[in-house]
């Protein structure tokens, strides 16, 4: 029996997908590249020009631009590792046998944040953290501290941007570790337990290899978030107080969907596209040769 | 007795007569249901905002759909996504029939030709309502909102006058028998005499949107003498006027909640409705949150007076929307949105807009004694009304340019981060880059704000 498959066939099968993904992902992203060589604002239709490489000059030379990506990295910085700390405390306490019941309910949990609309997280937290009405403040004044200006001041804002993106993908984290986690063979670590009663010991030299995938998965992934994260603080600060939670997404939403100058986000978008294939690309090169 | 036949005769034919005219007139007398018979069936679509004047006009759009067919679709999106939606719904030839143009955004809109002049429909009698009576808006409304470089292209709707709501029972206790004539008196007497107890004396709205640009950095401009631009198309924020009023609204905040940057109107609302706040400036459109029982503990309480006036005058803020036909809608669509927006704000329904919430702004309807009894904010307001200055925020297509700028600098001010004299001289560098780009310097535009 010949396995060969003819043509058609694969084209019956791949085509709808190649098509999907040109429709959604490579046409629009042509048609970004192509705009980003133009003056092209919505209120000014009629004074679009090709202007080259202006726009990123423009956004090369921008304080906004590199402010926002400052900004941007700094929320990563801070973030992502205690996401991963406390992410990978939760995935151990999974991963342990016994008590299944707390685990099961800890898992439904887990999902909980993650299924949260970003958009109703911001809104929530707005509410949450007012200073006057909201709960945090409330709950601060129970063990004696007074109210804190959270949204309002500068630091605490951002402060509060990054609490309330470790409180919605610390979950997305320990699932991802925990799966890694799974994948460890039993009598690897049975055999190093039996080794050793040290747990950090067993997680460093059994357990850590086998999440480098993992971890790998996990920082693309919380980077392209971080620099598309948009929807929570636009509706928590709107980039505000000043320019104090104005990531990077923020700021070009500003400048697509406010000032309506399309060509200039969009070369904003191009370049942060580059800093993210740049980035991953990174990141496989300095943990993957690790398990190669 | 012959004179007398002759002067029957003469008076049976002159009463034929007009009874022949009054039903010819009966016959040809406009009316609504008339007007749009033609376009029964016809669906118009708009966006409103989730504002009182919008519930109030939701509750009458029944009775228009009743009336004529037409049926009237709306969508009702936050404020700040507003301008996008109808930008981006007009690039692509959407399906907006009726444009929603806040006043900063007319000139963005008038010249894109994304709306019809109301010459167009004021001047077809049989769309036209005879009882359109178009002087009866307030000029500066119907200017200010609806007209563009002489052009009228919006009936105003949902009309806004900065207006000063206060607690009188607070004042009262602190010894006032009423508000503050002047910014100044706020500044050095109700300031230090309310701001106790957790409570503030005044509470500025100026969270980092349209709210920073038009509540909290130009309301603090003009009373003071202050202005975005001036006579030369320059910035004249670094004015000795224009700092001298920034200067204030720093000072000020030592009257204010902590935190303020980041306060929008509800806040601002609510902070007086709870009895946290003594004074605030805010928008004429929030008069029925505060008197309403179920969103505001001030009862009796409230009262409501003009903003205070500055070394300037008092030149409250001014703001409001008007509706506008699209030019994108097709004949009918465009014909039947016109009939809307001539019925929601004829001089008829004014008085149901009033008492549903809304604001009108026909002059008409608060010389009503029982609406001025009623409601407390209509002789502030028409007091208001007379002093505004149209271009409390330049009309241009380029607003929504520069009031981004406004809103990060305006912020950086309030937050100590930059000195009002840097701020406003960054604010002026940036102001004049857009509009140098937008050919204003180059005799390329007029200089029409």
């Amino acid at each position: 029996m010949s396995t060969r498959v003819n043509r058609r066939t694969l084209l019956a099968f791949l085509g709808p997908s190649v098509f999907a993904l040109l429709a959604v992902g490579v046409v629009p992203l042509a048609y970004a590249v192509w705009k980003s060589f133009y003056y092209f604002n919505l209120t000014k239709l009629s004074r679009s020009e090709f202007i080259g490489l202006d726009n990123y000059a423009t956004v090369l030379t921008s304080g906004a631009f590199w402010g926002a990506m400052g900004r941007t990295a700094m929320l990563f910085i801070t973030a992502v590792p205690i996401q991963i700390a406390i992410g990978l405390c939760i995935a151990l306490v999974l991963h342990r046998p016994g008590l299944t019941l707390f685990k099961t309910l800890t898992r439904l949990a887990l999902v909980l944040p993650m299924a949260t609309t970003y958009a109703v997280v911001g809104l929530l937290a707005q509410v949450m953290m007012n200073q006057k009405y909201g709960v945090f403040n409330q709950m601060f004044g129970w063990i004696g501290i007074d109210p804190i200006n959270i949204i309002g001041d500068p630091t605490n804002a951002f402060i509060g941007v990054v609490f309330w993106d470790i409180w919605q993908w610390t979950p997305f984290v320990a699932l991802v570790l925990l799966a890694g986690l799974t994948t460890v063979p039993p009598e690897i670590e049975e055999a190093a337990r039996l080794e050793t009663k040290s747990n950090w010991i067993v997680l460093r030299h059994v357990q850590l290899p086998f999440l480098i995938p993992s971890l790998v998965a996990v920082l693309i992934l919380r980077t392209a978030d971080t620099l598309k994260l948009f929807d929570m603080p636009f509706t928590m600060t709107r980039g505000g107080p000043g320019n104090a939670t104005e990531f990077i997404a923020v700021l070009i939403e500003r400048i697509g969907n406010r000032q309506f100058d399309i060509g200039l986000a969009a070369a904003h978008a191009i370049i942060m596209l580059a800093i993210t294939v740049v980035l991953a690309r990174i990141y496989i090169s300095l943990f993957y040769k690790d398990v190669r | 007795m012959r004179l007398n036949t002759k002067a029957s005769v003469i008076a049976l034919a002159a009463t034929s007569v007009l009874g022949a005219g009054s039903a010819w007139a009966d016959a040809h007398a406009w009316s609504l249901e008339k007007a749009a018979e033609p376009y029964a069936g016809t669906e118009v679509n708009l966006l409103f905002l989730d504002r009182p004047g919008y519930a109030a006009a939701l509750e009458m759009i029944p009775e228009f759909e009743e009336k004529t067919g037409i049926k009237i679709n709306t969508t009702t999106v936050p404020y700040e996504n507003a301008l996008g939606e109808q930008v981006r719904d007009f690039v692509a030839g959407g399906d907006i029939d009726i444009a929603l143009i806040d006043l900063v955004w007319i000139g963005n809109f008038a010249e894109n030709d994304w709306i019809v002049p109301i010459s167009k429909f004021t001047g077809n009698a049989d769309l036209a309502d005879p009882e359109l009576d178009m002087e009866d808006f307030f000029p500066l409304t119907l200017n200010a909102f609806g007209g563009w470089d002489g052009e009228i292209y919006g009936l105003p709707f949902d009309n806004y006058s900065g207006l000063m709501f206060y607690n009188s029972c607070m004042l009262k206790e602190a010894g006032f028998d009423g508000p503050p004539e002047t910014w100044q008196e706020l500044m050095d007497d109700y300031g230090p005499a309310l701001t106790k107890d957790g409570k503030y004396a005044f509470a500025l709205q100026s969270k980092r949107n349209e709210t920073q640009s038009a509540d909290s950095f130009a309301r603090m401009l003009w009373p003071f003498g202050g202005s975005f631009l001036n006579a030369e198309f320059r910035s004249n924020l670094n004015s000795e006027e224009s700092q001298t009023g920034l200067k204030f609204r720093q000072d000020l905040m030592k009257y204010m909640p902590e935190g303020i940057v980041a306060w929008d109107h509800a806040e601002t609302v609510n902070g007086l409705a709870q009895g946290d706040i003594g004074i605030i400036t805010e928008w004429s459109s929030f008069y029925s949150t505060l008197v309403s029982p179920e969103t505001s503990t001030l009862g009796d309480c409230l009262a409501v007076a003009a903003e205070p006036a500055g070394p300037a005058g008092r030149k409250p803020a001014l703001g409001g929307f008007s509706l506008a036909v699209a030019s994108q809608a097709d004949d009918a669509e465009q014909a039947a949105g016109y009939l809307f927006i001539q019925w929601v704000t004829s001089k008829a329904n004014a008085e149901r807009y009033v008492r549903a919430g809304g604001v009108s702004a026909r002059q008409s309807v608060y010389e009503d004694p029982a609406i001025r009894e009623e409601f407390k904010f209509v002789p502030a307001l028409v007091e208001s009304w007379q002093e505004g200055v149209p271009e409390f925020r330049p009309r241009f297509a380029e607003w929504p340019e520069i009031t981004e700028i406004v809103q990060e600098w305006g912020t950086k001010m309030m937050l100590g981060e930059v000195s009002t004299e840097d701020g406003a001289t960054e604010i002026g560098k940036r102001m004049e880059a857009v509009l140098d780009q937008a050919g204003y310097y180059g005799g390329d535009k007029p200089l029409a704000q």
